[in-house]
Order: structure tokens, then sequence, then C-alpha cells
């Protein structure tokens, strides 16, 4: 038996506290029947619920009807289909963008190898249609925006990609699970050398949403080891490492990552010695890495807290070092604990990428959804240049949330 | 036999040499680098022909700032940054409440037994806590606020009350003389209703008759401070606004902004909260309200007697941390112009130049109003923790 791991509060999304469940077990109350039942149970138990339901029904119809004539007849979508490529990739030049597909089909591929590797899944009604009508919508959308032959064509062999990849990894099957890790650990690099090397385009012409998720997978990755060294020195029983890392993980949490940000881009170049110029862009990497850590190493600390006592205990009675306690007993059960907590926090720090616009230095997408309707044939399109980046958004942290709900669930947090 | 001696470790393997001799290294690595950085700022410093005093603080500002406390661009750029400060802290303490009541709601309604509210309440939380806080900030100030209509043809609210893309205006009391005296009818009052709502307590614990708090100390508060308030001048009158041709004349004004902000900030953080507040009510168990079903209360009452006052207990803690998120993600404000603490910063460094003194300033006061919220959300713990002690 363990204790819950405490995780800092301050965490977005943590699950405060789990229903409790019925000490007895109480008969269960007989599934409704019929529709009729089911309405009158959940809509219509009393009077005033009645009401409320009919009330709330025609304000929500009237929004709908609201909503979908300005999506299909009032909106002018114009300004996203002028824009998309910018949105995409920013200032990327045109004649390189082979290299952002060629990253985008070696993230196809290794997505759908993990998929059909891992998951099984058990096609109910409700799961074919939570995977048909997105596609449809998406399907849809884009016979709109895009006319280029060209794009439908790399679209669809990275719809190929993804299929063979799902194939191939069932193939392969579940034992083959630690390579695909170290593949996805390595496609990131793999990504920047597409980017970067042989001629390739420099990271201040990096744009778009390609930024926002290059900045958030190196801050992801670096901001781990750093959050770990940080969590563990908190823990120190050395004083003067534990005060050290108290008085850092504080203070970055402190104050808002747009401060964090400013730093990066006045005081930082001031702080590194005088030879060593960086890019704009990496500087605002470097605060984010950092700013994360802090959140990290807090999250980890949690995760160490629910580490029992006993293990390290045992872990000594067996004679082990203190490091290989730490690596082989320790860290392993306090890191599994963490996971939900962790998503959680990358899911936000991948939201806080958008505030690289509020810089207004970098072409990431919000800012260049912003400018798209101040460009003088898109004046007034104000809400349809903003609302696709916050479309595009949500469905990442969306899609994101859910996967870490489902890795909570097989985690199982808190029992082991 | 070995004595004690030859048992020792040699020092190399000896922990307590091992733990000085680490912490030393360490300060010393940290001492290193810590004066490498400084010696690079100073050479960095020095050559873009400036210092690190902050006695620039007392130059003349020299800019405008649209909107807060009175101030004005021949002032120094301290009374600049204080107007940010303030500015930030408008906006913090009206969006707390303003995201608590929103979220208080929303977390009620996640669990109404009515499934179309649920419904609503999980789609508000799970559409507005995956967009970013910024989208929404802008979306506000750029799409809907700005997006309305000019001022001479804005919304109104039964003449009293505006909103246009010149912002928000509503009615506010204004204070006349002896408002003073007025002020301290009010404390006496309070006073006398307190304890009018302590002597019904006992009564009601005496006697079993119905308290009936509420009435009795609204009674006495309304007996005192009426005739009060007409015996010192009738010191308050409320103001509405008028729309004249370039703003609004007065009343509460805010701008356009500070609208935005406010919207985005409640609306975002609101999420967040309703997630607290439904974790909190499911956290209570489920026999405190069986019991409370079993004593014959309503649904009504069962809430806000029983399962509330216990969940906002469970509540406090995180809370806390979501309204130091709220505070921090106000120095948003700097991507649509509203002067807060950043937004203000970044205009005296464009001055100035002094980006290290300023930023040093910033993140100081952050931490100091960080200590603020967290020190008032610690007494407020204590005071509900102490009052019936169920956990």
């Amino acid at each position: 038996m363990s204790r819950p791991p405490t995780v800092p509060t301050d965490i977005e999304r943590t699950v405060l506290a789990e229903a409790e469940e019925p000490v007895v077990a109480v008969a269960p109350v007989a599934a409704p029947v019929t529709v009729g039942e089911w309405v009158r149970r959940n809509l219509f138990s009393s009077w005033s619920n009645g009401l409320l339901t009919i009330v709330t029904s025609a304000a929500l119809g009237y929004l709908a009807f609201r909503l979908l004539r300005f999506v299909f007849v009032s909106a002018d979508w114009s300004v996203l289909k002028a824009n998309l490529r910018v949105y995409m990739t920013g200032r990327f030049p045109v004649e390189e963008l082979w290299r952002v597909w060629a990253a985008v089909y070696l993230v196809t591929a290794l997505a759908g190898i993990s998929r059909g590797m891992l998951v099984r899944t058990r096609w109910t009604w409700a799961r074919v249609l939570s995977v048909t009508v997105p596609v449809v919508l998406l399907i849809g959308a884009l016979l709109y925006l895009v006319e280029s032959a060209l794009v439908w064509l790399l679209l669809g062999v990275a719809s190929a990609v993804l299929v063979a990849g799902v194939v191939i990894g069932r193939r392969l099957g579940r034992a083959r699970r630690a390579p695909l890790l170290v593949a996805w650990v390595l496609a990131f690099p793999a990504v920047i050398v597409i980017l970067r090397a042989f001629g390739g385009v420099k990271p201040e012409l990096w744009g778009g949403f390609l930024l926002n998720i290059i900045v958030a997978v190196v801050a992801i990755f670096a901001s781990f080891p750093l959050g770990l060294l940080l969590a563990l020195g908190r823990r120190s029983r050395l004083p003067a490492v534990s005060a050290f890392c108290v008085a850092f993980i504080e203070v970055i949490r402190g104050v808002p990552l747009v401060a964090w940000l400013f730093f990066g881009q006045f005081v930082l170049p001031l702080l590194l010695p005088p030879g060593l110029a960086l890019p704009n862009i990496v500087r605002a990497m470097i605060m984010f890495t950092v700013f994360s850590a802090a959140y990290v190493a807090e999250i980890v600390r949690g995760g160490l807290q629910g580490v029992p006592e006993g293990q390290y205990e045992a872990a000594r009675a067996l004679g082990l070092h203190p490091t290989r306690m730490m690596a082989l007993v320790i860290l392993p059960q306090a890191l599994r604990s963490t996971i939900p907590a962790m998503i959680s926090h990358f899911i936000s720090l991948f939201k806080d990428t958008s505030l690289l616009a509020a810089l207004g230095l970098f072409s990431e997408l919000l800012r260049n959804a912003r400018r798209a309707s101040a460009a003088i044939e898109f004046i007034g399109l104000q809400a349809e240049a903003l609302l696709p980046a916050a479309l595009i958004f949500w469905v990442v942290a969306f899609s994101m949330s859910r996967w870490s709900h489902r890795v909570e669930r097989r985690v199982g947090v808190g029992e082991r | 036999v070995a004595t004690a001696a030859h048992t020792r470790p040699p020092f190399w393997r000896d922990v307590r040499v091992l733990r000085v001799a680490g912490q030393a290294v360490f300060v010393l690595l940290i001492v290193v680098v810590a004066r490498e950085t400084f010696l690079n700022l100073q050479f960095g410093v020095r050559r873009q022909g400036i210092d690190l005093s902050f006695d620039f603080l007392q130059q003349r500002a020299g800019f405008e700032i649209k909107e807060g406390i009175d101030y004005s661009p021949s002032q120094s750029f301290f009374k600049a940054f204080r107007v940010g400060v303030v500015n930030t802290i408008a906006v913090a303490s009206v969006g707390i409440l303003l995201a608590t009541v929103l979220g208080l709601l929303i977390g009620v309604a996640r669990l109404s037994t009515n499934w179309l509210i649920r419904r609503i309440a999980q789609t508000y939380v799970e559409v507005i806590r995956n967009v970013p806080v910024l989208v929404q900030i802008i979306f506000w100030y750029v799409a809907v606020v700005l997006a309305l209509p000019v001022i001479g043809g804005g919304l109104s609210v039964w003449g009293v009350a505006f909103l246009s893309n010149r912002g928000a205006a509503i009615p506010w009391v204004r204070a006349g003389p002896g408002v003073g005296a007025f002020g301290l009818v009010v404390l006496a009052g309070l006073v006398a209703a307190a304890g009018a709502w302590r002597w019904r307590a006992r009564v009601n614990e005496r006697t079993g008759e119905p308290p009936r708090r509420f009435v009795y100390a609204a009674g006495v508060f309304l007996a005192i401070v009426v005739p009060g308030f007409v015996a010192t001048g009738s010191p308050l009158s409320i103001d509405v606004p008028r729309v004249e041709r370039f703003g609004y004349e007065g009343g509460f004004q805010a701008s356009p902004e500070y609208t935005a902000l406010l919207l985005g900030l409640v609306i975002y953080t609101a999420a967040f909260i309703a997630e607290i507040i439904r974790g909190s009510i499911q956290a209570v168990t489920k026999g405190q309200k069986e019991a409370a079903e079993a004593l014959g209360l309503t649904p009504g009452q069962q809430l806000r007697l029983v399962v509330l006052p216990q969940a906002l207990r469970i509540a406090i803690p995180p809370l806390n941390s979501q309204y130091l998120n709220l505070t921090k993600n106000s120095s948003l404000a700097v991507a649509i112009g509203y002067p807060e603490i950043i937004s203000v910063s970044g205009t005296i460094i464009n001055q100035a130049g002094r980006a290290t003194q300023m930023l040093l300033l910033v993140m100081a006061t952050y931490l100091l109003l960080s200590l603020l919220i967290s020190a008032v959300m610690n007494g407020l713990n204590r005071l509900v923790a102490s009052r019936g002690a169920l956990r």
C-alpha cells in the first residue's frame, strides 16, 4: 500500500479527488429501459427541472442556429484559405517545404506503427462515430480550403503512410515496444536534422504551428532531466543544495512566463559569454525549458513523496548505493505515478507556446492568425482569422487530454 | 578486537566529510557560475553604454498611459511602474471575484441531476480549458469588443449601462462630502448586525426556535444605516454614465482592453475553478449527504448547509493556485495593450534600456503579489478549517 502521490495543485487539470466508492455495494438501480423513461429521469424529474430543460434547450437551439449560420453562411473563410500555409509554417521558404512534409511522414509513420502495435480497438458504434465524424468534417473543410492537386496528393500519401504504419505495427506485435520507444526518442533529433541540415532552413525562419510544436517538444524533452535534477536537489539532505533548488523553483514559478520570455530576449544575451550570440528563438526555447523544469520538479517531488519509506529502507537493506537506489528502486515507482500530471503539464506547456505571440518577435500560429486579418482585403474578418487557430490548439490539447485519461486508467495511479 | 578508531572509515568514505565537501563543491560551482555571469552582465551593460543602478527610475517617463490612477508623462518611471502595478491589481482582484462566482456556478452545474445542464457545463469546461488563454484574450479583444458598434450605436441596457467598441460603462456610486462619517456608521451597523447574528444563534441553541439570523442581522443593519445615511447628508449618490461623442462620461468605465482581458481571464479561470469545485463536492463523503437527507433537508439546503461548507474547505488550497495563475496570466495583457506591470515595464525598457533592473523589479513585484494572495488564502483556510472539525 502506498499513499497517493501529492501533486502540486497549480498544475492545471490535476484530478483533485477521486469520487468515493460506496462502502457497501448497493443494489444497482435498474437501467432505464425506454427512451421515454430515460428522458423523464434525466430531463424532467421535477417541475423546476422540466422548466429548466425547456428554457435551456430553447437557448441552446438558438445558439446552435446562430453558430451554424455563422460557419456555413455569414462567415467569410477566404482569410483562412489564403493564409493556410502561413498558419502552418509561417515564413518557411516554399521551395523547402518538402522538408516539413518529410518530417510529417516520419511522425505519421511512427504514430501509425505505435497505434497498430499498442492499441486494440473494439469497434462499437459510438467509437466508429467518434472517428468518422471528425474525419468527415476534416475532409469537408479541406475540400473547401485546399485547391492544389499537389497538396491533395501529399495528404493522400500521408494517410497511406498512416494506414501502412498501422498494418506494420500489427505485424510487429507488442513485443517490439522498446525499439519503438527508441525510435520516438530519436524522431525529434531526426526532424530537426531534416529541417535544418544539408542547406536547410534556419530556425529564425521556422514559423506557424510548426514552430509551436517544435518549441513545445524541445521544452518537454529538455526540461525533463533538468526538472528531475531539481526535484532530487530539493529533497537533498545537503542544506546548501536544497536551499538553492527551492529558491530556483519558487522564483521561476512565482513570476509569469511572459516576464521570463522578456528576460530571455533582453537580459539573457547579457548574461551569456559575449561571443555566444544565440538566435531569438533559441533563447525563447531556453526560457520555456527552464520554466517548465520548475514545474516538472514539483511534479516529480510529488511522485517521490508518494514512494513509501519502506522502499528506501528495503533498498538500503539490500546494500544498494544511493545512486542505484534512486535509479533502480525509487525513481521508477515515483515517475510512474506522475505520468498523468506530467501529461497535463505538457499540455499546458503546449498551450503556452502561444505566448510567443505576446513578444511579437516570432511568427507562430497565434500571431500569424492575428496578422492575417490585418491585410486590407481581409479587414473585418478577425473572428474568421482567429477561430481556426483556436480550433487547432483545441484539437491537439483536447486529444492529448483524452489520451492522458486513458493512460491514467491503464497506469492505475495510486495502486501498485 | 578493533577499537572504534579503527572501524572508522577513511575520510573519503566518511559520510559526514562527504556531506560538507559536497556542499562546498556545489557552493563553489554556483559562485563561479554566478561570478562569470555577473562579469558578462557588467561587460554587456557597459558596452550598451548604461549602468546597473536603479537611479533611472527617478527620471522623467515621458510616455502616456491610457488608463489607471492619476499619472502624467512628466512624472518619473517609478510612478509609471506604479500605475502598472495598480492596473494589475485592478484586473486581478475583480477577475478573481468573478471567476470564483462563475466557476462555482459551473462546478455545481457539472453535478446537476439534469442531463442537459450537466452536459453544457462539461462542454464549457472541455472547450475553454483546452484553448490557450492568450488566444481567448485576443479573440475577445479583436473579434468581440473592438468589433462592437461605435459608441453612438452601441448596446444600451435601459439607458443606464452601455457597451460599445469604446468599452463598457455601468452606474457607480459617487462619494460626496460626509462619506467618512457615513463609513463609521456602516461600521457600527456591521458590528451591531454581527451581534444580532450571534444573539439569534444562541436563542436558537437554547430554545430551538428558528434562528432567522439573516433577517434579524439585516434588519438591525438597515435600522442603523438608513437613518445614518440621511443624518450624514446623503453622501453617496448613484452616478449613471452618459454617452458623449467620444466616450462615456461618469459612472464606472471599463476600457476595451480591460473588458477583453477580464472576459478572457474570468472565462478561462472559471473552467478550472469549476473542476476544483466539482472535485471538492465529490470528495465530501457520501455519508454527509445521506445524513443531511435523513434529517429531511431539501436538496438546496443539503448543498448549502452541509456539502458546500465542507467542499469549500477542501477547495481552498487549489483555489489559491488558480488565483495565482489568474494574477500571473493578467500579464498577457501585454498582447492587447492594457497597461499592467509587464506592458508598462516593456515601454520603460524601450525608453530607458535598463532591462535587467526592470525585470528584477517585475519579478520582485510578482513574488510579492503571490505572497500577498497566498497569505490571504492561508488566513481564509485557517478561518474555515477552525469551524467545526470534521476532517
